[in-house]
């Protein structure tokens, strides 16, 4: 191990690892730069904003093309309400069953299920979804393509659910067992002690499980590109179709000019979701002091 | 202790049985449904898969109801290794620079708010990324070298967050003793901090690639295409497992051999699990 001298050697590793972090830090900024830089020439024309939000439709053929992402973050909106409606009160039950009422060896052997629960791909869960779900939504609801914004609604829920499940697991987790007990003394049931005492104090955690759904479900792609029906139309109800604003950008890319209109654009949509998601982790960040994160 | 003759009431008691058994149904649904869904595909998926499938390139008209998805496995593990290669050498430098060298508290907090950031990013935003930088404006093309950066980046704030959290939760002791011995710091975290975190690190920098491995979001516009033949090439573009699925049902090409590649995809996640199992043991030991 004496190929270096000590001191060199030392001013090596403390060089290498601050370059190291600066290079990731810098990332971050280059990210956000340039993300904004390309979005720029969309969200600071006149009156582009409200254009891009509101009030035009996505005509991208018209003359001059009409860029508006309104259809995109309505569906993305109403994917991600269906998607933490269910998987919100699932994973905070799985969460007290994990922390309050599961023997030993059920929470170990759930543990490791939620884990590959969270690691199945996002096609994976598009496709099952797909081969399940749309067929059984086609035959039971007479729609034209069960692809829908409910389909992919519930598939996603499914998706957050381990998420939501093991962060506000770990939240009831951390609430002393002593004070489970002195509620207990008292002579109150399990579940009045789970209300009034766990959920009471873990609320700060709660509320960082559901942001952590909320950020994941906002940003999952191949699977409601693949179940939401990719219509530029503006959806009207759960059955209609829609296209996210991660499944508008992942559509149109591939067909969008290197700095025409529709490039920008799909940058400010890009923009939209970073902006979304760091403003989550902010309110996170604020109230609990640590979103945990797993992978 | 709930049946305790003092209990005020029976309704409290009918509502706490409530709770229970509400309880055991979801965390039975916890347990149940990652079992349904492998076992979907895996009913569906099992007989398409033998080694000639693994290994052959598709084949049949249209291309992709026939042969098998080697190029899309080899190109797959090609931009993970790629990825790794870019991320884990920084990452864990980084984390190493925040446990080990960092005086300012405030440094590290703003450094893993920006992580946790990154982290959240969704992941075609890092496909937009990559895309523009590096496929158009650094004129790599659509290209292993292009996607396995992508992919890099993804991975990058998984690892150090995680790489940051073994490192922490080696002992202070461990450290202050090796350094009373008058050895560099550098000596210590080679010596005594990176072997204690080494299967923390292991165990994460496997999630994060498994992770990397099943998206196809990141890689969709940096390094795919439809078909290869197989061989690899920094500059040229590959076949991936998760773009190759999406492929085959988008253009619904064949559904045998999308359940096929869905049981591969699912096959190597459980592989990863079981490895961050048996690591996360190794560092209870």
């Amino acid at each position: 191990m004496r190929l270096l001298p000590g001191i060199l050697s030392e001013r090596l590793t403390w060089l290498f690892c601050l370059v190291s972090l600066l290079a990731g830090g810098a990332t971050l900024i280059l990210v956000a730069v340039f993300i904004l830089r390309e979005a720029a020439p969309t969200l600071f024309a006149d009156g582009g904003l409200m254009a891009l939000l509101f009030t035009d439709p996505w005509v991208p053929l018209a003359e001059p093309p009409l860029l508006g992402i309104g259809h995109a973050w309505i569906s993305t909106l109403m994917i991600t309400a269906i998607s933490l409606g269910v998987a919100v009160p699932f994973g905070y039950g799985i969460g007290l069953f994990i922390s309050d009422v599961a023997p030993t060896a059920v929470r170990s052997a759930l543990q490791p299920c939620l884990d590959v629960l969270a690691g199945i791909p996002s096609v994976v869960y598009g496709f099952f979804g797909y081969v399940t779900l749309v067929p059984w939504f086609e035959n039971h609801f007479a729609m034209a393509t069960g692809e829908s914004i409910l389909a992919a609604g519930l598939i996603l829920a499914v998706m957050v659910l381990p998420f939501i499940a093991s962060t506000s697991a770990e939240a009831f987790r951390a609430i002393p067992g002593d004070l489970r007990e002195a509620a207990l003394a008292q002579g109150v049931t399990r579940w009045h002690a789970v209300r009034r005492v766990v959920v009471a104090q873990a609320a700060p955690g709660m509320f960082a499980a559901a942001a952590l759904g909320l950020a994941r479900a906002i940003g999952e792609t191949l699977a409601v590109l693949m179940l939401a029906g990719n219509s530029v139309a503006l959806p009207h109800s759960v059955l209609d179709r829609g296209q996210p604003l991660t499944a508008l950008i992942a559509t149109e890319l591939g067909e969008a000019g290197v700095g025409s209109p529709k490039y920008h654009t799909l940058f400010a949509a890009a923009f939209v979701l970073i902006f979304v998601v760091v403003c989550i982790n902010a309110l996170v960040w604020a109230w609990k002091g640590r979103l945990i994160y797993r992978v | 202790m709930s049946e305790a003759p003092s209990l005020p009431n029976r309704q409290a008691i009918l509502v706490d049985r409530a709770f229970t058994v509400l309880a055991w149904l979801l965390g039975a649904t916890g347990i149940a449904l990652p079992g349904v869904i492998i076992g979907f595909l895996a009913v569906r998926g099992l007989g398409v898969i033998d080694w000639a499938f693994l290994t052959s390139p598709p084949g049949g008209f249209p291309l992709g109801q026939a042969g098998g998805i080697g190029p899309a496995l080899q190109g797959s593990l090609a931009l993970v290794g790629i990825g790794l290669v870019v991320a884990l050498p920084l990452a864990v430098g980084g984390a190493l620079f925040l446990t080990e060298y960092n005086r300012f508290p405030a440094l590290a907090r703003i450094v893993r708010f920006a992580t946790e950031c990154l982290a959240a990013i969704p992941s075609i935003v890092y496909g937009l990324f990559g895309y523009a930088i590096l496929v158009v404006f650094m004129s790599l093309k659509i290209s292993l070298l292009a996607g396995g950066i992508t992919l890099g980046l993804v991975m990058f704030p998984l690892i150090l967050i995680g790489a940051q959290e073994a490192l922490e939760a080696v002992s202070w002791q461990d450290r202050e003793a090796a350094l009373s011995l008058g050895v560099t710091r550098a000596y210590v975290v080679r010596r005594v901090v990176l072997r204690q975190a080494a299967p923390g690190i292991l165990a994460i920098t496997t999630l994060a690639a498994g992770h990397a491995f099943g998206s196809a979001a990141p890689v969709l516009f940096t390094a795919s295409v439809i078909f290869s033949r197989g061989g690899l090439g920094l500059e040229t573009p590959v076949m991936t497992l998760p773009t190759h699925l999406y492929f085959l049902v988008g253009e619904a090409l064949s559904f045998e051999h999308a359940y096929g590649t869905a049981l591969v995809l699912v096959g190597v996640l459980l592989i990863v699990n079981v490895l961050v199992v048996c690591l996360k043991g190794a560092l209870r030991r």
